[in-house]
């Protein structure tokens, strides 16, 4: 179970590759002249083909590299890529995408149709002037590849040979390019008694007579192109070859040859040029030169900072264990408050501490930035402003917002649901845009942004806005409010979230059947949060979620009802105040005055059936969920709480009340209480009090 | 759990948890039965069906705490010394799910043959028949197998 399946690996590497190819492509349907985004489709395809044949997948890299060969004339400047080749381009992606992930359904035909477009477009579309971004462009492959060669300056880490790579496998081939003349260069290499038999220190300097393509010489050290580095400049033309075709092969213990390194150094440092496809940097020379223990020990940090991929089963499971290392060190707490022993103590708070920052780093390392989903309905948007003719901008904010990776991906289908719905009912025609004196581009943010310790994501369209009237007549039609009842607004869009609500008087393809919203609702009620609308006739509609930071341990309150306690979210809470005598006496209102405000409340002790005779002082809790307030009375405060979630069973899936449970100190299980459903809880008591009022 | 049995099980046996409740005798299939445990401290759920009326604490995971002498019309006695909490794995539409249930005693871990199972009878009985998957014979007496998906559903 340790050692993951290579092609697993192969195939996760592939799909973020996947997701930095098509958000290049995307992006240059935008920009079409940004080279930058030229190179990293390329780059990315490049990566797929060379991973695609080492680990087998060779429909991958065979068709890859048709794909690859007929992008490289956009890369060269020759072609601009147009908004059909792009869409071409991405259709080759799902194709490789379809190939790695379920060969079976795939067929050739439709490989070779892609391929043929492809060519078509690369090949009929001979540019009248070869654009200006060749002009712009540092002079790349056409040049290149009719100079005399290449100069080389090879690097590698000094652990490459534990990998099992073999520098001298890659000069090897390097040679099999053309002539090769190739020096080491030694000064790297520390005295006898410093050495590390097991490290390389040697260094290459390689001019390579052949006018071969910088392609193929990436391609040789595709394997360990991060582990070394690879400075590449072009042999000036004057440059005589070689006589004849030499090859040092040195032992790593071998005599250095010092002198005839000295001056090929100097020559490779002079020529050094950035590389185009960004892989190597450029090594000053004064490097080179310093010593080998520092150079080791920066290594070290470069690669201390750089990711581990884990798997998430792993991650969760981290997550369980610290849940229950916060209920045992509450125990533990609890026991050393009612002791007297002051070392015990100690150790309490110890681990305390020690507990809360592992359950914070923890947390940390479940976080992932959002980004990595926006980027997913660039694709969406793409396809569904083509097929509906809706010209449609995707602006994305907040990329770097992060929310707990389980939720990251809850959210996927929630924010398809939406996202589809602004471009098919929000956005409206072309047409009609122009006759409301639009721009013809319909516009689509999504946005991401902390608040407190919630997380609002937005999905704005500039679109007609919600139609009120129809709502509601729908809603009267459906027989879910009387006619001429009094609602307001923001009460009517509430049913656009009942199930099988739908006003769209066509059903298509993408929306309009009234299954989703309720979908998306719950979806997104599971994770603690909620979803709110808001829209200006004419102008778009706004949809925010409202999303907890985390999913698996919150601060909570712990309060005391009678015999049990419970559990309030602190988010939730406002304030606490005292149950006055006043409001006590007064059964018949249950309203609070909180600095002139009035804030309804609910007894929790009937609400709960809490036996016993209450508390002499009760304690309320007042509680917020968007802008409602609502008083909770309880007996009493107990304190904060690190509140490890645990979900209750279907068994209880009745209970609306509650939305999880946690375990205390003394090892007993608590109810938490869902503050949602407690504020339309009393809501609805409210109603029914002004309606018993009215009667 | 399976200590104090003698040989191996026969093919047209059923390992089964005897448990009593009340009166009566019920026989748990021991497939489903993951541990016995001692009375725990337990949580009410205000609002919860009768026949789960709390949760546990079952090592870190919080669990129904279902009360079978509600759903069977019996009298609840208070703890003894020989309450035990028996959890068992019920998969209940398709999910397995924990279920702690209250015994007022647990007897053994025993065999009941299915040539000893009596076709339930359609009169005679104060329970629902749908609760009851059969009943068997054992030692001369008569022992419920209850339905448990069915009780707790």
């Amino acid at each position: 179970m340790n050692a993951m399946d290579p092609t697993e690996v192969f195939r996760q590497e592939a799909s973020e590759l996947f997701e930095v190819l098509e958000g290049a492509l995307l992006d240059l349907g935008q920009r079409p002249d940004d080279r930058e985004l030229v190179d990293s489709a390329f780059r990315a395809l490049h990566t797929i083909k060379g991973s695609g044949a080492m680990f087998g997948f060779d429909k991958v890299a065979s068709f890859t590299h048709e794909f690859e060969t007929a992008f490289d004339r956009v890369r060269k400047g020759e072609i601009r890529p147009t908004q059909e080749l792009i869409s071409v381009a991405l259709a080759a992606k799902d194709y490789i995408r379809a190939l790695i992930e379920d060969p079976q359904s795939t067929d050739d035909i439709i490989g070779e149709a892609i391929l043929d477009d492809l060519r078509r477009f690369v090949s009929a579309d001979q540019p009248a002037a070869p654009v200006a971004a060749i002009a712009e462009a540092p002079p790349l492959a056409p040049v290149e590849s009719k100079q005399a060669g290449w100069h080389l300056y090879l690097e590698f880490e000094s652990h490459i040979l534990r990998n099992g790579s073999n520098p001298l496998d890659l000069l090897e081939d390097l040679c099999k390019l053309g002539p090769c003349f190739v020096v080491p260069v030694t000064d790297g290499i520390p005295f006898l008694d410093e050495m590390e038999p097991e490290d390389c220190y040697l260094k290459w300097d390689v001019k390579l007579h052949a006018a071969c393509d910088k392609d193929a010489i990436d391609d040789v050290f595709m394997f360990v192109q991060d582990e070394m580095k690879l400075t590449l400049s072009p042999l000036a033309q004057v440059e005589a070859p070689v006589p004849a075709p030499l090859f040092l092969l040195l032992d790593e213990e071998q005599a250095p040859v010092a002198e005839m390194a000295a001056p090929v150094v100097e020559v490779a440092a002079a020529q050094v040029t950035e590389q185009p496809a960004g892989k190597a940097e450029p090594k000053p020379e004064a490097k080179s030169e310093t010593k080998t223990e520092t150079k080791t020990e920066a290594k070290r940090e470069e690669r201390g900072i750089a990711t581990v991929r884990v798997q998430a089963e792993r991650l969760d499971e981290l997550m369980d264990r610290v849940g229950e290392l916060v209920i045992a060190q509450a125990r533990l707490s609890q026991l050393a408050a009612s002791g007297s022993d002051l070392s015990i103590k100690m150790i309490a708070e110890e681990i305390e501490r020690l507990a809360s920052s592992l359950r914070d780093t923890t947390m940390g390392a479940r976080m992932v930035p959002i980004g990595s989903l926006f980027g997913r309905f660039r694709r969406l948007v793409h396809d569904l402003s083509r097929d509906l003719s809706k010209p449609v901008e995707f602006v994305t904010s907040g990329e770097d917002t992060e929310l707990d990776k389980t939720m990251i991906e809850c959210l996927a289908d929630p924010l398809v649901h939406l996202i589809r719905n602004a471009i098919d009912h929000g956005i409206e025609d072309t047409a009609t845009r122009a006759a409301n004196g639009k721009t013809e581009q319909g516009r689509i943010e999504l946005a991401a942004v902390h608040s407190g310790a919630q997380v609002l994501v937005t999905v704005k369209d500039n679109g007609g806005g919600l139609n009120t009237a129809r709502i509601r007549a729908k809603a009267e039609e459906q027989g879910l409010i009387a006619a001429g009842a009094v609602l307001t607004d923001h009460e009517i869009h509430q049913f656009l979230f009942h199930p099988g609500f739908s006003t769209a008087q066509t059903i298509s393809a993408l929306s309009g059947r009234g299954v989703g919203m309720d979908v998306v609702k719950r979806t997104i009620e599971n994770m603690r949060g909620s979803i709110d609308l808001s829209t200006r006739p004419g102008q778009g509609t706004t949809v925010t979620l409202r999303l907890p930071l985390t999913l698996a341990i919150i601060e909570g309150l712990l309060i005391r009802v009678g015999e049990g306690r419970y559990i309030i979210p602190l988010s939730a809470v406002e304030e606490c105040v005292e149950l006055t005598a006043e409001d006590e006496r007064s059964r018949g209102r249950n309203f609070l005055n909180v600095r002139g405000n009035l804030v309804p409340f609910l007894r929790l002790r009937e609400l709960l059936t809490a036996s016993g005779s209450p508390d002499k002082h009760q304690k309320t809790i007042i509680i917020s969920t968007g802008e409602t307030r609502v008083g909770l009375v309880a007996d009493q405060i107990i304190g904060n709480h690190q509140t490890v979630i645990k979900s209750l069973s279907k068994l209880h899936s009745d209970v609306t009340i509650f939305s999880g449970a946690t375990i205390l100190g003394d090892g007993t299980a608590a109810l938490i209480l869902d503050v949602a459903q407690l504020v339309t809880l009393a809501q609805s008591k409210v109603e029914k009090q002004h309606l018993s009022e009215a009667a | 759990m399976n200590e104090g049995l003698a040989g191996e099980p026969r093919a047209d046996a059923m390992q089964v948890v005897m448990i009593g409740l009340g009166e009566e005798k019920f026989a748990l299939d021991a497939g489903l039965v993951r541990e016995i445990i001692d009375p725990v401290p337990v949580t009410r759920v205000a609002g919860a069906r009768a026949f789960v009326p709390s949760v546990i604490n079952v090592r870190g995971n919080v669990i129904p705490l279902a009360d079978l002498r509600i759903r069977f019309g019996m009298p609840q006695l208070d703890n003894s010394a020989d309450t035990r909490v028996v959890v068992i794995e019920l998969n209940l539409d398709g999910e397995p799910v924990l279920v702690g249930v209250t015994a007022d005693k647990v007897y053994e871990v025993t065999e009941i043959s299915h040539t000893d199972v009596q076709q339930t009878p359609r009169v005679g009985m104060h329970w629902k028949p749908e609760f009851i998957r059969f009943i068997a014979k054992w030692r001369e007496e008569f022992v419920i197998v209850p339905n448990m998906e069915r009780i707790l559903n």
